[in-house]
């Protein structure tokens, strides 16, 4: 049988677990560091840029602030590495380059890597994602990143995962094996879907006043709500250079609602086709995970929505920034050596 | 609703060890490193019992072959190959409907090689021109006749950009990314010869749109057209090869053109004009139909070395936007199914798809020389004809 992978390698190697996001991308290791970046890579874009910067590329948050002097890339936009623009598969390498050196302690000890990607992405660019991480892990494995999630809270079994994230909501059943494609889904209304509805309609009832996507991006990251709240949302929007308030609640619900349906219907389409003996099992033990996870009342929304078809119940996961992460970690610990050693 | 961790369902660390066993057969199936690379999903078979099965089979082979003659070639294939039992076990009719139950488009076909109504006419425009016989006469080649040369290719590879094609299951390989490569491969293979100028309707991957692709190839005035694909099937332990061509116009088409050739007693301006039409479109199909084949047969000769149980399905007609659009004969090759989990590590593998350019330009390059090669032609039914000897009579002299 199986034998479990000894402390004595785990002294000698990094094991570490990635979590490579289309927005955020995160990564535990088992010297207890954890990291998380925004998935950005920034080149600059000429030779200027590059005495100003002052580094070849830049990545995550510095990236975002020096933007307007860089070619940015967010290379798993919509939950896959774009085909043939070499670029994106640079821009991988280099964040994951990035993610490992904030955890690495000592030069030159070796990486093992579990990365757990976006179920769309690791469908169509396993290979490429392989290739990409290969250069700064001694070994690796990928998995898709609703799977990751759910073996870090161990729901390994009659559980169902469902990832929320920017570029794409991603469903995944557990049913005690590794995950089949007939076991996940992939829908692309999620995060970024809300922030170009929200500003669609902030755009609609406020034509004068004057915001940017980012900003848009921060309203949602910080009143997102779907149901019922009590307190008006109130955000302050200049208008001719003027900073000035205005009320975005009804807008604020229709948009972080506009993801509901297609994640009701996926949800329930997917239970169904499970065996009806486990169908109740599985709505008792729904977990929802990523950014999208925090929108207030979508756990008890779908809870009710689900309640329709039998009993249900839906928990949502504690950290949502490092639950992949640690998922993929605990997936690192527990490979066996010989696994590792094979690859 | 509580947000906490939900309760710890698998305490149990077999599941975990099984699922554990599964990344690592996933990721090990894509870094390439397992002895079996091959064959990775076949199960062993108990050699004793297969033997007994096989022996039925076969009894029950040469029983029923004599039943089903236009399946002959296609059972000899097969039969050839009882390294695994597991052939046996493929319904003929799934091999040579598969396409027929999978897609739309071939049924649509199957509707447009239906026999055109004949219709009974006092005056025919023809007549006048006696060119009856480069329609009726397969062997009077119009490409022959006008010694019409061969300059221009241009190499379609199906998809690219935001349309992927057919992805494969196991290692995610996608139809865009192979069927370039192999439109690469396939444009340095004719370069050399220097006898034509090639160009490739995608030379990246980016998206082209069907008409933008037709368009490329009319105003670069191809002589020849030739659009690359992957295909895939439900039923996933099937492989086949099959090339179309353009096919005759629709019913409706040809209706209306009959209808306007017999419209008074006079040769109108617009009946000349759909005459001279209706002689190019012989042309396209005649010539469309002789590199069809000439492509299919190299193809098959070549892929059934590596997958002995792939099925030929010969050349068929169909109504692909691309080939149909296109001035110049045009084909559609669909090299093989990614759907098969064994073609899909094929298919990914550089060495395999180097094989496939060579033996597609090994198909056009017989065309262009063995210009007496008999066309074979599928029927409503997608079956092929054969002669005599149970052989396809697409078989020219390579």
């Amino acid at each position: 049988m199986v034998k479990k992978s000894t402390t004595k390698t785990a002294d000698e190697k990094l094991l570490v677990g990635i979590d490579l996001g289309t927005s955020r991308s995160a990564i535990s290791a088992d010297n207890k560091k954890k990291e998380w970046i925004e998935s950005y890579v920034g080149w600059p874009k000429d030779f200027i840029s590059r005495r100003v910067i002052g580094k070849p590329v830049l990545i995550g948050e510095e990236a975002v602030k020096h933007r307007l002097s860089l070619d940015m890339y967010r290379p798993l936009q919509n939950g896959v590495i774009k085909e043939g623009t070499a670029r994106d598969e640079e821009a991988v390498q280099e964040m994951i380059r990035h993610l490992v050196e904030l955890v690495k302690t000592e030069k030159g000890s070796k990486i093992r890597a579990v990365i757990g990607v976006p179920a769309e992405s690791f469908k169509v660019n396993k290979i490429a994602l392989r290739k990409a991480v290969s250069e700064f892990a001694e070994a690796l494995f990928v998995v898709s990143e609703p799977f990751a999630v759910a073996y870090g809270v161990e729901a390994l079994d009659n559980a169902m995962v469902i990832d929320i994230g920017a570029g794409t909501m991603d469903f995944c059943i557990m049913h005690g094996t590794i995950p089949s494609e007939e076991d996940q889904r992939t829908v692309i209304t999620a995060g970024d879907y809300i922030d170009e509805q929200l500003f669609t309609f902030l755009k609609e009832r406020y034509p004068d006043a004057d915001f940017t996507m980012n900003m848009v991006h921060r309203f949602k990251e910080e009143h997102s709500f779907v149901g019922d709240i009590e307190n008006e949302i109130k955000v302050e929007i200049p208008v001719n250079g003027k900073s000035t308030s205005h009320t975005i609640t009804a807008e604020m619900k229709r948009a972080c609602e506009s993801i509901l349906p297609a994640m009701v219907e996926s949800t329930l389409e997917l239970i169904a086709k499970f065996d009806p003996e486990y169908q109740d099992a599985i709505r008792t033990n729904i977990l929802l995970a990523g950014g999208g996870s925090q929108i207030k009342g979508i756990g008890s929304y779908l809870e009710k929505a689900l309640g329709e078809y039998g009993p249900s119940k839906v928990n949502i996961v504690g950290d949502p920034l490092f639950c992949g992460a640690d998922g993929a970690l605990e997936l690192a610990r527990e490979m066996p050596e010989e696994y590792w050693t094979e690859l | 609703m509580r947000m906490m961790k939900p309760e710890r369902r698998c305490p149990n660390t077999g599941k975990k060890n099984e699922i554990l066993y599964g990344i690592y057969e996933e990721n090990r199936k894509l870094s390439g490193t397992s002895p079996q690379r091959k064959r990775p999903l076949l199960p062993k078979y108990n050699k004793s019992k297969s033997y007994g099965t096989f022996m039925v089979l076969l009894a029950l082979f040469f029983v029923l072959v004599p039943a089903f003659p236009d399946l002959q070639h296609q059972q000899v294939t097969a039969s050839s190959t009882f390294s695994n039992e597991r052939i046996l076990f493929i319904p003929w009719s799934e091999i040579i409907y598969g396409r027929q139950i999978d897609n739309n488009h071939i049924q649509l076909s199957s509707l447009l090689i239906a026999k055109e109504p004949q219709l009974e006419v006092s005056f025919d425009a023809r007549n006048l021109l006696n060119y009856d016989f480069l329609f009726k006469n397969e062997y009077a080649r119009i490409g022959n006749i006008f010694g019409l040369d061969i300059q221009t290719i241009v190499i379609d590879p199906g998809h690219g950009g935001k349309d992927p094609g057919a992805v494969g299951s196991i290692l995610g390989a996608v139809e865009k990314d192979i069927v370039l490569d192999i439109g690469l491969q396939l444009r340095d293979l004719l370069v050399k010869s220097g006898r034509f100028k090639v160009l490739l309707t995608r030379e990246t991957d980016q998206y082209v749109s069907l008409a933008d692709r037709v368009d490329f190839a009319n105003s670069n005035k191809a002589d020849l057209f030739i659009s690359l694909h992957i295909n895939a099937l439900s039923q996933k332990d099937y492989n086949v090869t099959e090339t179309f061509y353009f096919g005759p116009p629709s019913n409706t088409y040809t209706l209306h053109l009959a209808e306007q050739e017999n419209r008074g007693s006079k040769v109108l301006i617009e009946d000349f004009n759909n005459m001279i039409k209706k002689i190019g479109d012989v042309l396209k199909e005649q010539e469309s139909a002789t590199l069809a084949a000439t492509i299919q047969h190299s193809l098959f000769a070549n892929l059934v070395k590596y997958d002995r149980i792939i099925a030929d399905n010969g050349t068929k007609i169909a109504p692909f936007v691309v080939l149909l659009g296109v001035d110049a004969p045009s084909v559609l090759v669909e090299v093989s199914c990614i759907s098969k989990n064994e073609e899909e590590v094929n298919l990914n593998d550089p060495d395999y798809r180097e094989k496939v350019s060579v033996s597609i330009e090994k198909g056009i390059i017989n065309y262009l020389t063995q210009r007496d090669i008999q066309i074979a032609i599928g029927d409503e039914n997608g079956k092929k004809k054969y002669n005599k000897n149970g052989r396809r009579e697409v078989t020219g002299r390579y």
